[in-house]
């Protein structure tokens, strides 16, 4: 619930592990609408995606979900019907639309991270300070980014809500599960992702006892 | 004239950060994994290596326990070993010494969650390899050289389960000593 995601990058900027909360509040706003339909839709990246005309909780960027309760699949919906079509007729209104934030596929998951690790390259050369390793945090209205760089090389990558006390005795719990279940591991090469079911668990350990604790402190 | 070593003492300064014994041990795992092919070869590597370290230990530990006095009868051999030689390597008493109800020539020691273990993940693709085979090698070689020849095998079972299985001739002569 606090912790909303954690991504672990190695020293080349490929992402070894991520992990997300269940209920990381992607909500979805589902809507009746009537013909014509004022929201401008565009294909992106293969899904579609609203591209003008904002409301009702129905951001840009935000993608259709479903149509009558049939789930989409990319452009399509899942009885093979292309959603842009059955948008643009008038027989099928009116109809129940649903929009939200799409989950991430794992490419993008992967660009995300590579990102990151250019950023934090950059954020160290841009400071005004010398010596500087890198960013910290990075913080908006909704989230809080938390990263905690290893002598290694190694980034722990925390996302939380802004009011998550304590999220550096997070991070260095996380680098001591690395430690333990990742590099005592003997079937665990290095750089590589992290399979390992010990890692897993002691991850979700951390994260628990973040959640059970609560905003104030670990 | 005698010298008296303070036995408590010197056994117990002699620790082993867990780290470092985790490492040494995942480097032992990954030496044999590069010189095998399948996974029960990989067991039996392990087993060997446990051996190894087993005899040497005997002896030392027989002199620091026991004095100078040899086990020779199965049953307080067996509690010796779960319980003061069990201490000596791992820091704790095994959890449960068993014998089998249709055979008396197996008897069993089970452990929720082997020192060894401690750290490792077994991935789908090793199937039922138990790293635990390491500390059967090290039974295996303590009973044998003193003198109950025996087979120990680890099983995935309540745990990890060290199941032995001793000669006829063991328990024969133990049946001798008894009925004395």
């Amino acid at each position: 619930m606090t912790i909303f995601s954690v991504y672990i990058i190695n020293k080349a900027g490929s992402l070894i592990y991520h992990y997300d909360a269940p209920n990381s509040g992607r909500p979805a706003v589902e809507k009746t609408f009537s013909y014509p339909l004022e929201l401008v839709l565009k294909v992106f990246d293969e899904k579609v995606t609203v591209a003008f005309g904002e409301r009702d909780g129905i951001k840009v960027g935000h993608a259709v979900l479903g149509i009558n309760g049939i789930p989409a699949e990319g452009r399509f919906l899942r009885d093979k019907r292309e959603i842009l079509e059955v948008l643009a007729s008038e027989k099928n209104y009116p109809i129940n639309i649903k929009f939200g934030r799409p989950p991430l596929s794992i490419n993008e998951r992967i660009m995300l991270a590579s990102m990151l690790h250019s950023l934090f390259a950059i954020g160290s050369q841009l400071s005004p300070e010398p010596h500087s390793s890198g960013i910290r945090t990075m913080e908006t209205d909704t989230f809080k980014l938390h990263c905690h760089q290893t002598m290694t090389g190694v980034k722990f990558v925390v996302i939380t809500d802004p009011k998550q006390g304590h999220v550096d005795a997070i991070l260095k719990k996380m680098y001591e599960a690395y430690a333990d279940f990742a590099l005592k591991n003997p079937f665990y090469s290095l750089d590589m992702p992290i399979r390992a079911e010990l890692f897993d668990n002691s991850l979700q350990s951390v994260i628990e006892q973040a959640d059970k604790y609560g905003i104030s402190n670990i | 004239m005698s010298i008296k070593i303070d036995h408590e003492q010197l056994l117990f300064h002699f620790q082993v950060n867990i780290a470092t014994f985790a490492l040494l041990f995942s480097e032992i795992v990954q030496y044999c994994q590069n010189r095998v092919h399948t996974v029960p070869e990989l067991q039996n590597k392990l087993s060997e290596l446990g051996q190894s370290v087993g005899s040497h230990m005997l002896d030392v530990i027989f002199l620091r326990e026991k004095g100078y006095k040899r086990e020779v009868k199965l049953l307080n051999m067996l509690i010796f070993i779960k319980s003061s030689f069990w201490k000596i390597v791992f820091g704790k008493e095994a959890d449960k010494l068993e014998q089998a109800n249709d055979d008396d020539r197996t008897y069993y020691i089970i452990e929720k969650e082997p020192l060894v273990n401690k750290f490792i993940s077994v991935p789908k693709d090793k199937g039922s390899l138990n790293c635990a085979a390491f500390t059967a090698g090290i039974l295996e070689a303590v009973l044998n050289g003193a003198n109950f020849p025996a087979k120990v095998t680890v099983h995935w079972h309540k745990g990890t389960t060290f199941m032995i299985k001793f000669d006829e001739s063991v328990i024969a002569r133990d049946k001798m000593v008894d009925s004395r």
